[in-house]
């Protein structure tokens, strides 16, 4: 399993774009979460894929016309492995919500 | 002050369109009504798909993105096949449809359909508009993404009430892309491919549809000259590569020729330039050019190690790489490989490998008829066995001579697109080769010949089957020929004369050596000539193949060179 991370442009259908990479290929996804990011938004995507499949959407990613960044996935063992990693670091939407506060 | 509809017209014509493709409905009235005094011509299909091609047709003669318009629901789901088609073959379009006025967006209402949604897969970019203020920059937007970089459809939803609406007239803004063009390579890799070219025996060159999309031909033809290495090219690159070069062996892929699915097999060296590498080029992708190292030269990096992970990949645009390779190449002693090159590309597999099928009168007839079209002329084809035959019997240089929907393979594409291409290019010849089959899923595009007298040239070689599923059925599934029987077809003569166009039949011939009637050439002087729409029907034999041809999921190694 990935933890694939984007940042993007929240314009109309970019995310939508970025979840049809994944599912037109059959792919489940286990976990989503998209939040803003700065000035931009990022999305959070848990997916169970071959290696060849990984590296084809992170390709099909970067050119979607609002598609910012795509960071290095990560690889995690599991799902609990993946939340529990994720629940530790703190989302850049809950580091915004700490500064508001 | 001006209103949605009217901006609409304005901005195409600041993108210097001319001329647009659609069909009227409720949601695109207002846009319609504006059309008058525009000064943007506007060519009624009798079809969405038929203007969705046609504007396809356009674009890829026009070397622009052609628009097409349609209504709302129906009208819209009408184009998502061209929009698919344009996606696949990296055309740019702009599709504009109408929306339900917005405050019925959602629910449910009559002719309402989510076209933005329904497309997101396949455009490029898309939006549904929100407000007339913005209608100057989506569609700034819009065309300068359908042209950019591997171009491709893009789609904008207006809803009637914002085409209705009066507004000032914005002065649109530049469109700045949100990111700079992905990934072009830093420094151009000039002693990898110094080191690759040295260590190689037998390199092979793949030209695709970008070298022409680049406006790279002369660059590339010039790479070539200086590499001396056999090349061979896909069906969108054909025209590409200078057909004399004695190093050219022609197409490659499923209905490739001998020579080049050969050469692909054994090449140690695979130099890829602007091409998807599809699997109808490919073959079997796990054993393509099985000994090859893979350098693509590719404007879009989702293209890279999709079938094949590559040794290098070259990014960016071919206008911009290919004169770097040139250069690199420099006071570089590129290796001899003319012994390769006389392997690969002699005459023991030069031959087509047409065998003694019952093909051959197809192929002469479309050889007489290809020798009389003047050089920088257009051949339109639409989707099966006699777009293979006439991509093999291609012969010409013109870099965008030959059309066809080579990706999504879209049966009915050839008249439409053959009608788009010849208002495009005016002055040109264009000829479109059909089959019995997709002729008649855009007849009715024949009434839009007509109506603009255009002097498209309409072939159908007229197998009475679904020829190309026929031929799989017979070499794969024991001749089962499970609906594919067209033998109760219209008369297509008479078709044509009711759309008030001349039609004409030609049949073989089995008295005479070629298999052709003796007033061949006389007919096709007579066809190619007249000022007008003409339909020309040819006879061809029900069971005739298209050799060779590479088995689905086979390697390229294991053609079919004649019918066993």
């Amino acid at each position: 399993m990935y933890r694939f991370r984007l940042r993007y442009l929240n314009s109309q259908g970019t995310l939508m774009r970025i979840l049809m990479t994944v599912t037109r290929r059959g792919l489940d996804l286990s976990y989503v979460q998209a939040e803003p990011a700065g000035d931009a938004y990022q999305v959070t995507l848990l997916v169970e894929a071959p290696v060849k499949q990984m590296l084809q959407m992170c390709r099909d990613w970067r050119v979607i016309v609002d598609v910012l960044e795509v960071e290095q996935p990560v690889e995690v063992r599991n799902l609990e492995e993946a939340l529990a990693n994720l629940a530790a670091l703190p989302s850049s939407g809950a580091e915004r919500a700490a500064a508001v506060n | 002050m001006p209103t949605g509809a009217a901006i609409v017209w304005a901005c195409l014509k600041a993108e210097g369109i001319d001329t647009v493709f659609g069909y009227p409905g409720g949601a695109v009235i207002p846009l319609y009504d504006a059309l008058d005094g525009s000064g943007i011509r506007h060519i009624l299909t009798r079809h969405e798909q038929g203007a969705v091609f046609a504007a396809e047709g356009w674009a890829r003669a026009r070397g622009k993105a052609g628009v097409a318009i349609a209504t709302s629901g129906p009208g819209a789901t009408n184009l998502v096949t061209g929009i698919a088609d344009a996606r696949m073959d990296s055309v740019p379009l702009v599709c504009i449809t109408g929306q339900v006025r917005s405050n019925l967006i959602g629910t449910d209402a009559f002719q309402e359909t989510d076209i933005f949604g329904l497309t997101l897969p396949l455009t490029k970019w898309s939006r549904l508009v929100r407000t007339t203020e913005e209608i100057p920059d989506v569609l700034r937007q819009a065309f300068a993404i359908a042209e950019g970089g591997r171009p491709g459809p893009v789609l904008v939803d207006i809803p009637a009430d914002l085409l209705k609406a009066t507004v000032e007239v914005p002065v649109p803004g530049k469109y700045v892309p949100s990111r700079p063009a992905a990934g072009a390579n830093a420094s151009f890799p000039s002693a990898a491919l110094q080191a690759l070219l040295q260590s190689a025996k037998k390199p092979v060159a793949l030209v695709g549809a970008g070298v022409k999309l680049a406006g790279a031909k002369d660059v590339l033809n010039q790479l070539l000259d200086r590499l001396n290495i056999p090349t061979t090219a896909t069906v969108h690159g054909l025209g590409a590569v200078q057909k004399e070069a004695p190093y050219f062996m022609g197409m490659v892929g499923m209905h490739g020729t001998r020579a080049s699915n050969t050469a692909l097999h054994e090449t140690d060296l695979l130099f890829v330039f602007g091409a998807r590498l599809d699997d109808r080029v490919t073959g079997d992708p796990a054993r393509f050019a099985p000994d090859a190292r893979i350098v693509h030269f590719e404007i879009d990096p989702s293209q890279l190690d999709r079938v094949r992970r590559g040794e290098l990949a070259v990014v960016g645009d071919l206008n911009d790489t290919l004169p770097q390779f040139v250069q690199s190449l420099d006071g570089f002693a590129v290796p001899d490989f003319s012994a390769w090159r006389t392997v690969a590309c002699g005459p023991e597999r030069a031959a087509l490998g047409t065998g003694t099928n019952t093909a051959l009168p197809a192929i002469r007839f479309l050889d007489e008829l290809f020798a009389r079209m003047p050089e920088q002329s257009y051949i339109v084809t639409d989707v099966g066995q006699h777009q293979m035959w006439a991509a093999q019997r291609f012969n010409s240089n013109f870099p965008f001579g030959f059309i066809t929907s080579g990706g999504l393979g879209s049966m009915g594409f050839g008249l439409p697109a053959a009608i788009g291409v010849q208002l495009a290019q005016p002055e040109r010849k264009v000829l479109c080769v059909s089959g019995d089959g997709g002729v008649q899923m855009n007849v009715q595009e024949l009434a839009t010949a007509k109506r603009f007298n255009l002097p498209v040239k309409l072939l159908i070689v007229d197998n009475k089957y679904l020829g190309m599923v026929r031929q799989w059925q017979q070499l794969f599934y024991d001749r089962n020929y499970a609906e594919t029987d067209l033998s109760d077809n219209p008369d297509f003569v008479m078709l044509a004369q009711a759309y008030g166009i001349k039609g004409r039949r030609l049949g073989i011939d089995p008295t005479t050596e070629t298999g052709l009637p003796a007033n061949t050439g006389d007919v096709l002087n007579d066809f190619l000539s007249s000022p007008e729409p003409e339909l020309l029907v040819f006879e061809c034999p029900p069971e005739a193949n298209v050799f060779p041809m590479v088995p689905s999921g086979a390697a390229l190694s294991e053609m079919l060179l004649e019918e066993k």
